[in-house]
């Protein structure tokens, strides 16, 4: 799976939890999930699982300690998938 | 081996935790008593049945060496307080001040002064910046795994902050709860739900003069699931206990 096609990917599972629209309107590799987007930390979980079940991989609660930008989530998911 | 993991704490780290261990022994004569005096007779608080709740606790210590994490439900900044109250006559912490539990306070609520940083550090509190940077969240969490599985006993607030509706919520579920849970092997769960007979809604500290419930029931929460799954699933089950003792409290109030 190319990279641009898990980006829009993760773009999509994370809508629903962004707060700040303006940011994700103009969204990047480099904007920060908890930061730009103003994703509750405590819905972070829930994102995590999506992403399981979008992509069919298994993410350890340790993989998403490296987790802080949509680029970190694309590259994360890239490794698990190949 | 993560972060997380408990042999994974570095040397540095628990060096540190014995520090603040015994500094805060060693004080505990200076700022114990004046707390609860404080608790009592200045705010007036008044803890229901805290005979049975010390002797609940104290049967759940001594007939397990099991780790415990306690994980109340979260209304006011001083919750914790009150439960290490509750739970232990103050004066067994002066002699046996391990039994105090260590707490996970948010940062941003207790490090405006120089006076509340160092009565965090001497209460056993670890600061944790919530919704912060995830490895230093992680790194928080990994602390309080490893302080459970050497025998030391931890306050979590699962729903994460001091709920907004007054009521335990759902909404915002801490997983890292799930986290410590699901990498202390054996790890039981005391649920607290505390409330002053005033009390409304979440504030700063309960309602000057209020009686206070404590409810508690212990478990060992299990999940078949995998990673930030298992994690969710073991989180959500303290949290849906937590209700089922507010649902009571409610009940009885009627």
């Amino acid at each position: 799976m190319e990279q641009s096609e898990v980006l829009e990917g993760v773009v999509k599972i994370l809508t629903p939890w962004v707060k700040n629209r303006d940011a994700l309107a103009a969204v990047s590799m480099e904007t920060n999930i908890l930061d730009d987007l103003k994703v509750n930390s405590a819905r972070l979980v829930d994102v995590v699982i999506a992403f399981e079940d979008e992509f069919d991989i298994e993410i350890e609660d340790e993989d998403v300690d490296t987790v802080n930008t949509v680029g970190d989530a694309v590259n994360l998911i890239v490794s698990k998938l190949n | 081996m993560s972060d997380s993991t408990p042999s994974a704490v570095p040397r540095q780290i628990r060096l540190r935790h014995a520090a603040q261990r015994e500094i805060g022994r060693l004080v505990g004569p200076f700022w114990i008593p004046p707390f609860v005096f404080m608790l009592r007779f200045v705010m007036g608080y008044r803890l229901e049945a805290v005979s049975e709740l010390r002797a609940q606790y104290k049967r759940l210590r001594e007939e397990s060496d099991a780790p415990l994490l306690i994980c109340p439900n979260h209304l006011t900044l001083i919750d914790s307080m009150i439960i290490a109250w509750a739970i232990v006559p103050w004066w067994r912490y002066l002699v046996h001040f391990d039994e105090m539990p260590w707490n996970t306070p948010e940062r941003k609520n207790f490090s405006r002064t120089g006076l509340t940083r160092i009565l965090v550090f001497i209460a056993k509190c670890i600061p944790i910046s919530r919704g912060g940077e995830r490895t230093q969240v992680a790194g928080v969490l990994g602390r309080v795994t490893h302080l459970l599985t050497i025998g030391e006993v931890a306050i979590l607030f699962p729903e994460g902050g001091r709920s907004r509706t007054g009521r335990v919520s759902s909404e915002s579920i801490a997983w890292g709860v799930g986290r410590i849970i699901a990498a202390t092997p054996g790890c039981r769960v005391l649920c607290v739900y505390m409330r002053g007979d005033t009390q409304e809604t979440w504030g700063s500290v309960p309602n000057m003069g209020d009686r206070i419930s404590i409810r508690m029931e212990c478990f060992e929460p299990k999940s078949d699931s995998r990673g930030a799954r298992r994690s969710r699933d073991l989180a959500t089950q303290v949290v849906t206990r937590l209700a089922n003792l507010e649902g009571a409290y409610f009940d009885d109030r009627q």
